[in-house]
């Protein structure tokens, strides 16, 4: 047994993907020779999160051996927002050790003359500067000297540092210093983690780079002491050790040693999955143009698919709000939208008396009016249980049930001030907390020249099957497709994932001129060496994951932009190859030809003017396994499914309507209905609205559109 | 039901509206090709309905709040009945329409549906050239308005989706950079194309009247949540006096006052006896006073609360022409920043006290604006920044290091990477500048020293450092802090330190050193706890100097605590 080598056989025993949140614990278990998915849902232990996972485990999954482990974590993020890692230092350049403290000097409060910056993760005594410089087109002009490193080290020791961040001014262009540097320090300061900025982003822009480095170094002991503990778990459970993956923020999966230095990677693993797992979806059933949307308590989150792919971006930042910098990091993160409108979020009347929904929200506890904690405030989930279109009957995960009068209590005294009746004021709600969704729609698709009405909307997450039809149907998309256990998608989405890599390099040159032919000014840097460095990078990872070559790609692409602007295109070069590519002439030339095409798709215009590179982007891949096999439906009981209630269920426009329910479970691949109706399933409740059309397909999805 | 009673359906479409403005931002930021633009977002997008009143308004920086309508209004003004779908108005005149200085370019596109015209969209942008007698098209010496750039008054730029060729093709022969300025001005077309299509749909789904009693409604709920935030104000006569530096002519300092009077349904801010307009341009015209002030009373107020004009609806503004904050046509104005700024810090510092739970003590203010430019390989590279400083100590919070001033907001310090790689420049520090200043019970905090060595010659430096002799206020027995500076020394060793530059001439090897202030103190230093002095000066952050000059420390246990 040597790695994820091998065909689908090699998906023998029991898959089990774990997703930790902060308020639940997603398990899904794959059979492989069955074909069978479980799925289970239990509360999150923290700080001892490991725990959680062990019970899942047992609950779940016991006697079958579990032959792969793949797991997505809050470890990290809470780490981070709650500030505790370990006591860390910075290394820097000299007269740069405060350009973690300056950050990029903006304050987006603009009007708040109160406004308090980010405080960096290390404090001014802490940062240390040392000599050595290099230019930005990577000479040395200055050594390093050794001794300084070792004073430097002596005091982070008496000062008890157990973490240290390594950023060099212009290390993106040369990172021969920086690395030297890391050496020294690892070498004086056994014991301690070293992290070296380079070693995570290799593109320009100090600020950027540093705190990434910086928040790594601040979390990577504790990540390291959870993955230590999670695999004693997993080996008293026999679980073979090349087979444990990690989900990453960019939506690949690594193994254990390898993300461990770079534990950064894992801060935002869960929204990550669930848009991996809609990739595959829409690979599986064949969808071209897809929005994935994730409703959960507090928020919506909206990602584009394209084509089967998950667009990833290159930067992505913790805490930042509209009127918060937050703190940026250099790492690849699928690319939301995130909306503060989820089912708990909370519809109250502002100063001037006008009605609002969210961001607030009500969260697990209390929760919505209907979970009986004490919550008083109407949510967005009290106002769908007061027109019906989510019903009371069954548990509500994690054994709740929900109560309709309480809803309706809390829904009564909004619209009372709103001189309402609750059913006006439930519809409302309702139509309020689509718009704000609608919006991250929006952004992902018509912000960037997509026409909505060309995508499918892959819904999930509790709130996501209960509001998708009407979001369709206002924004005129082609259809709903609700995918298998929408409750727990992004453990799902795991087990659909790829090991993934990037590595990245800021190499800043011209790629074509405008309109006349022949190269613009300036020197044309070496990105065919580069690349080559790149390609043997990512076939050595590739091959230390295991993965045979059958299964391996290497993906490309350049970061491209007119010259004099700043924000880049991402374009995909076509070459996928596992020997390499060849920056030549042609691949740029035809690069060129597609930048200016995507440009116009994303900003509508393009222009006649030169084009540069700034970023190669050079990603390894290694494929685990057939992911549609996840979504075939597990053959329901025979005969025609009877609804198993009707109810009377508020449909805003179309009045109020005698409507079918079904159990998800008991309709067979090829059944239809007629909206209205809902189908329920644990977690959630898919709602069919009038003048539409449902179906099962042939992979078991529900599928709505407009009838006609 | 009807959409006038029906409250959610209003919130729906002022959301679309909202959101209309959101993605002007975002398009623009994104297409821009000026750093200018694009790091430093130096600029507004508003939309307003059919008669000019601002609706909503994206903002980069705090200093265009509200001009972007005042465009609009003067496209009304000028071409009511004459709009078509599609055209684009482009105006930068300093005296009319909300107009700053040149280089700030307003462009406005009537938003229709049909044949109905919706409102306006307006995007008022600093383009990194205009032309002129000065590379980056502001000098602090220049003499009137027709040596600061290119005049465009309000005129079509584009007819009916159609560029007007003579208008862009003059613009192109006048300014420096006709690339990267073309480029601005496409890129804010664009992004006006998007709020249009947006505001259209939103028509079409909810229809036009619809649309427009949600205009009227955001106008409505904005003027009663500014009224009931006013009640909350101390009511009162309240004042402030101070100085702004000079003209960057004469080198005189020009008084400035201001009366500030809060009732139950007014907020006045009065400017009379402020001194006259000024030969250099620093000047500012109505526009930037206005923009001035009204960010010091939303400040105050409620700074979550929405820009719109109902907002602004208690709000009076006072100042006889003719005044450093008025000045008339042809005034100078290309700095007209230092003013404006200097208007919203003077009602500030009136009611510092008064409003402790708002406001802070004094800061860096200038937004100390530099451009350095030279060729390169028959290149013209011109790097024009705003630089941070240090913020005001509240009574419950230290001051902020190195933020951007009051006039900025989500504008953005460019990384030193970028400037070493696309300049040339050698940044040799980017560092928080700790001089003895600004101590208090909360004390303010640190500006920035960022030192640049020049690597080819000749490279002009303009630079306009306000606060260059009169430092940051400080509050209740807090210190004040300390000025900003430019500071060149020469590879022959000769040293200068200004608080203006005009094409100051540097060569290679040359270093300029960009010094921003400390921001005051807020309270008695006597009275900081003992333990933050110490964090302070393990930090590096408080000299021994003022740990026993202000903060009654003994030497030698200052000099212990204390780690460079």
């Amino acid at each position: 047994m040597s790695g994820a080598q091998g065909g689908a056989e090699d998906r023998a025993g029991v898959w089990v993907a774990v997703d930790i949140g902060g308020t639940f614990t997603d398990l899904v278990a794959f059979e492989a020779g069955s074909g069978r998915v479980r799925a289970a849902k239990s509360l999150s232990t923290p700080p001892e999160f490991e725990r959680g996972v062990e019970e899942a485990l047992a609950a779940a999954v016991d006697p079958a051996p579990v032959r792969a482990f793949l797991h997505g974590t809050t470890v990290v993020i809470n780490a981070l927002i709650e500030r505790k890692g370990a006591p860390t230092a910075l290394v820097t350049t000299r007269g740069f050790r405060d350009v973690l403290e300056i950050g990029r000097a903006n304050r987006p409060d603009l009007y708040n003359m109160r406004y308090a910056k980010p405080r960096p993760f290390v404090r001014r005594r802490h940062r240390l500067e040392v000599g050595g410089r290099v230019t930005s087109r990577g000479l040395v002009t200055e050594p390093l000297r050794p001794e300084e490193l070792r004073e430097v080290a002596r005091f982070l020791r008496d000062e008890g540092i157990r973490s240290v961040a390594v950023s060099f001014l212009n290390a993106y262009a040369n990172p021969a210093l920086e690395e030297e540097a890391a050496r020294i320090l690892a070498a004086e300061l056994p014991g301690v983690s070293v992290t070296c900025a380079t070693a995570i982003s290799r593109r320009w822009r100090e600020y950027e780079r540093t705190n990434t480095a910086v928040l790594n170094a601040f979390v990577q002991p504790v990540a390291s002491a959870y993955l230590g503990r999670l695999g004693a778990i997993l080996d008293r459970r026999g679980v073979p050790r090349n087979r444990r993956w990690l989900m990453q923020s960019g939506g690949g999966l690594t193994d254990f040693a390898d993300a461990l230095p770079f534990a950064i990677h894992l801060v935002e693993s869960g929204p990550a999955a669930g848009v991996v797992g809609a990739a595959a979806l829409a690979r599986a059933a064949g969808l071209r143009q897809v929005v994935a949307l994730d409703v959960g308590g507090t928020t919506a989150k909206a990602s584009l698919v394209e084509d089967g792919r998950v667009r990833v971006l290159s930067d992505y930042a913790i805490e930042r709000r509209r009127d918060f910098a937050g703190y940026p990091l250099e790492v690849p993160a699928v690319d939301l939208v995130e909306v503060g409108a989820g089912g708990g979020s909370i519809a109250w009347i502002d100063p001037a008396g006008q009605v609002r929904v969210g961001p607030r929200s009500a969260g697990a506890d209390p929760g919505p009016a209907a979970y009986g904690r004490g919550g008083g405030d109407a949510t967005v989930t009290d106002a769908d249980l007061v027109t019906g279109r989510i019903g009371a009957s069954r548990p509500f995960g994690g054994g709740l049930r929900l109560s309709v009068g309480a809803a309706r209590e809390a829904v009564t005294r909004l619209g009372a001030r709103l001189g309402l009746g609750p059913e006006a004021t439930a519809r409302g709600i309702a139509r309020l907390a689509e718009a704000h969704m609608a919006h991250a729609i929006e952004m992902v698709s018509l912000a960037r020249g997509r026409d909505p009405r060309d995508f499918w909307l892959v819904a999930y997450g509790g709130g996501g099957p209960v509001h998708a039809a009407s979001l369709a149907r206002e924004l005129r998309l082609k259809g709903v497709v609700i995918p298998p256990l929408p409750g727990v998608f992004s453990a799902l989405g795991m087990l659909a994932a790829d090991l993934r890599r990037t590595f990245t390099r800021t190499l800043p040159g011209p790629a074509a001129d405008g309109a006349s032919a022949g190269r613009v000014r300036g020197e044309v840097p070496n990105w065919r060496e580069a690349v080559r460095e790149m390609d043997e990078l990512a076939r050595r990872w590739l091959a230390a994951q295991g993965v045979a070559a059958s299964r391996a790609e290497i993906e490309h692409a350049v970061e491209m932009r007119y010259r004099g602007q700043e924000h880049t295109v991402r374009v995909p070069l076509r070459t996928t190859d596992l020997l390499g590519l060849e920056l030549d002439e042609a691949a740029l030339t035809e690069a060129v030809r597609d930048f200016h095409r995507l440009h116009e798709e994303l900003y509508a215009f393009r222009l006649d003017q030169a084009v540069e590179v700034v970023d190669l982007v050079v990603t390894a891949v290694g494929r685990l396994g057939d992911p549609a096999r996840l979504f075939a439906a597990e053959p329901a009981a025979g005969g025609r499914p009877a609804p198993s209630d009707v109810r009377e269920v508020d449909w805003d426009g179309w009045g109020l309507r005698a409507t079918p329910v079904f159990e998800r479970a008991g309709l067979p691949p090829g059944w239809q209905a007629k909206g209205p109706c809902l189908i329920e399933e644990p977690g959630t409740t898919t709602a069919v609205w009038p003048e539409e059309r449902v179906s099962v397909d042939e992979l078991g999805l529900i599928r709505i559109e407009e009838e006609g | 039901m009807d959409a006038a009673t029906d409250p959610f359906t209003l919130e729906v479409v002022k959301a679309g509206i909202e959101a209309a403005c959101d993605e002007m931002f975002v398009a623009l930021a994104k297409t821009s090709q000026s750093p200018i633009i694009y790091e430093v977002l130096d600029y507004a997008t508003g939309i307003t309905d059919a008669e000019g009143r601002l609706l909503v308004q994206g903002n980069g920086v705090t200093g265009f709040l509200g001009t972007v309508a005042s465009a609009a209004r003067e496209v009304v003004r000028r071409y009511a009945g004459d709009l078509r779908p599609g055209d684009v108005v482009a105006g930068n005149d300093p005296y009319a329409g909300g107009g700053t200085h040149l280089s700030d370019v307003s462009l406005v596109m009537p938003f229709f549906c049909g044949e109905e015209l919706l409102g306006f969209g307006s995007i008022k942008a600093h383009w990194a050239e205009i032309g002129g007698a000065n590379p980056g098209s502001f000098a602090t010496d220049t003499p009137d308005v027709f040596s600061e750039g290119l005049q465009l008054p309000f005129v079509k730029i584009v007819a009916e989706g159609r560029e007007n060729r003579a208008l862009v093709e003059t613009i192109a022969a006048n300014v420096r950079t006709p690339e990267a300025t073309l480029g601005d001005f496409r890129a804010q077309w664009a992004a006006l194309a998007v709020g249009a299509r947006r505001l259209e749909a939103l028509a079409r789904r909810y229809g036009v009247a619809t649309v427009r009693l949600a205009m009227a409604d955001i106008l409505r709920r904005g003027e009663i949540l500014a009224r009931e935030a006013l009640a909350r104000l101390p009511k009162g006569t309240f004042t402030a006096e101070d100085a702004i530096d000079d003209d960057g002519v004469t080198g005189e300092p020009i008084p400035i006052r201001v009366r500030v009077t809060i009732t139950g349904d007014a907020f006045t801010a009065d400017f009379t006896g402020s001194g006259p307009t000024a030969r250099g341009s620093i000047n500012t015209t109505w526009a930037g006073l206005e923009a001035g002030v009204r960010t010091a009373y939303r400040a105050l107020l409620a700074p979550e609360l929405p820009a719109n004009e109902g907002v602004f609806a208690p709000l009076r503004i006072v100042c006889p022409p003719g005044t450093v904050f008025t000045a008339l046509r042809p005034a100078p104005v290309s700095t007209y920043w230092e003013a404006s700024d200097h208007a919203t810090d003077l009602v500030l510092k009136a009611l510092a006290e008064a409003c402790p739970d708002r406001l802070v003590a004094g800061h860096h203010l200038s937004v100390c604006g530099t451009i350095l430019a030279g060729r390169v390989d028959g290149e013209e590279r011109i790097l024009v920044e705003p630089q941070a400083g240090g913020w005001g100590a509240g009574p419950d919070k230290d001051g902020e290091h190195a933020l951007v001033p009051v006039g900025d907001g989500e504008t953005y310090a460019l990384p030193a990477e970028v400037v070493e790689a696309r300049y040339g420049f050698e940044v040799t520090a980017f560092t928080l500048d700790v001089v003895p200043a600004g101590a208090g019970r909360r004390r303010g905090g640190r500006g920035v020293r960022k030192e640049l060595r020049i690597p080819w010659g000749p490279v002009l430096l303009t630079a306009s450092f306000g606060r260059h002799r009169v430092p940051p206020w400080g509050v209740a027995g807090g210190r004040e802090g300390s000025p900003n500076a430019i500071e060149v020394e020469h590879r022959d060793g000769r040293r200068i330190r200004a608080g203006k530059l005009a094409r100051y001439p540097l060569g290679p090897g040359d270093l300029v050193r960009f010094r921003t202030g400390t921001g005051g103190g807020w309270g008695d230093p006597r009275l900081r706890e003992k333990e933050l002095v110490r964090q302070d000066l393990e930090d590096g952050l408080v000299t021994p100097l003022e740990a026993v000059r202000d903060y009654g420390w003994e030497r030698d246990e200052a000099l212990r605590a204390f780690r460079p």
